[in-house]
């Protein structure tokens, strides 16, 4: 079973409210119902609902499986608005929010924001920088987190890590050039990533080209500073380095080049890169020479799960990250 | 409101948005060198221009700004 199907099965066990304010696109409204329809989630479609009842009638689906929401409907969009201007901490008050949710993608966030849906989905007609600002403005950063960023799952065959197949990597997509208090958010965003979508325990390095000391240079210096702040902020999670990429994940490189107790060297299941040149080649290498299957990226940083898909993204690339998405908020409330 | 109050106001909000005192800011402050904040600062302040004085400046707008003062000049645009 792919690492893929287990997460498909984990979704059916607890179906999460996943809001689609792009319901109008094709691709989006096939990959809303077919996950709806199977069980993986509980499909909201926000914007025009007319429009929407009749694309998906026109389209062929059992309008049963949808949950519509119009946004020209006054009394919902109102009570959504008194629960986020009654929340603390955030940014828009009751007139802008109003304003800004007459764009379906900010009212799903609002949705979110409010517990109405678990995750918002987008991105196949709104920009990447789109879904991040309205996620920065409506669901907020989690306290502590200085940067969104975001990790993959590569299913590597025939590597044999720590966990089989499977390594998870970041931020190879989207903060470009971390300081070292922003590349500590990464490694500790990554680790609960990993825990909400696959219930692993975190084992967390923090790559470069030296292994504790064995080089110098500011390189270094940023990735040692942000595994102090990494370990200061949070302390229960296991994030350790600096360390060479083998000796991170290959035990009987660890064994010769970590001469100290480690949790993490030779056995990490998280990878963090330096900056974003290191991320995107690395991601390029698994692939070409690793024939690798990447999933991702998963945005991380955010108060609960924002999603932002690829505008050139097939239906069936689609479900997976809908389905991910899903998993990853049944997950965080777990804890 | 005429310029000097706007800029008062626009000044206000940055310091609050960036954690700094007002009154060690002017319309020539430069977001760069003298603010030197993450851009979630740029999308509190942001939000706050729309809540306090009703305008919608984009971020990428409001990211281009050097200093205070075109900020200012952008959110006049807008008003």
């Amino acid at each position: 079973m792919s690492v893929l199907d287990k997460i498909y099965e984990k979704a059916k066990e607890n179906p999460q409210k996943v809001a689609f304010p792009e319901a109008s696109n094709e691709k989006m409204m096939q990959a809303a119902y077919e996950t709806g329809r199977d069980g993986y989630i509980i499909p909201i479609l926000v914007g025009d609902e007319a429009e929407l009842r009749a694309l998906a009638k026109e389209r062929g689906y059992d309008e049963s499986v949808f949950t519509f929401v119009d946004i020209h409907e006054e009394e919902y969009k109102s009570k959504v608005i008194a629960a986020y201007v009654a929340k603390p901490d955030t940014k828009l008050k009751e007139k802008a929010l109003g304003r800004r949710m007459e764009n379906p993608l900010y009212y799903s966030m609002a949705m979110q924001a409010v517990g109405e849906a678990d995750v918002t989905f987008a991105g196949i007609d709104n920009t990447t920088g789109d879904v991040l600002l309205a996620g920065q403005m409506i669901i907020g950063m989690k306290p502590g987190i200085s940067t969104i960023s975001s990790i993959g799952l590569a299913d590597i065959p025939g590597y044999e890590g720590s966990e089989g197949s499977l390594l998870a990597i970041g931020d190879s997509a989207v903060c470009t050039n971390p300081n070292a208090e922003q590349l500590a958010s990464i490694a500790i965003s990554a680790c609960d990533t990993v825990h909400e979508l696959l219930g692993w325990e975190p084992r967390c390095a923090m790559v470069c080209y030296s292994t504790l000391g064995s080089g110098q240079g500011e390189l270094i210096d940023k990735v040692k500073e942000a595994l102090r702040i990494a370990n200061e902020q949070r302390p229960d999670l296991n994030i350790d380095g600096e360390f060479q990429l083998d000796a991170a994940i290959v035990p009987a490189v660890a064994a010769k080049k970590v001469k100290r107790e480690s949790k993490v060297a030779g056995k990490a299941n998280v990878v963090i890169w330096p900056d974003l040149n290191v991320g995107n080649v690395a991601v390029k290498l698994i692939q070409q020479f690793g024939h690798a299957d990447a999933y991702g990226p998963m945005l991380q940083g955010f108060n609960s799960v924002v999603c932002d898909c690829s505008r050139g993204a097939p239906v069936s690339e689609i479900k997976g990250n809908v389905v991910i998405s899903a998993v990853r908020a049944a997950g965080s409330k777990k804890k | 409101m005429d310029r000097k109050e706007l800029e008062a106001k626009v000044i206000e909000l940055v310091a609050m948005a960036y954690g700094k005192n007002a009154e060690d800011l002017s319309v020539d402050s430069t977001f760069k060198e003298d603010l030197a904040g993450a851009s979630i600062q740029m999308v509190g302040l942001v939000s706050e221009l729309e809540n306090e004085l009703d305008v919608m400046v984009a971020l990428q707008d409001a990211s281009a700004c050097v200093t205070i003062g075109d900020l200012v000049d952008k959110v006049e645009e807008e008003m």
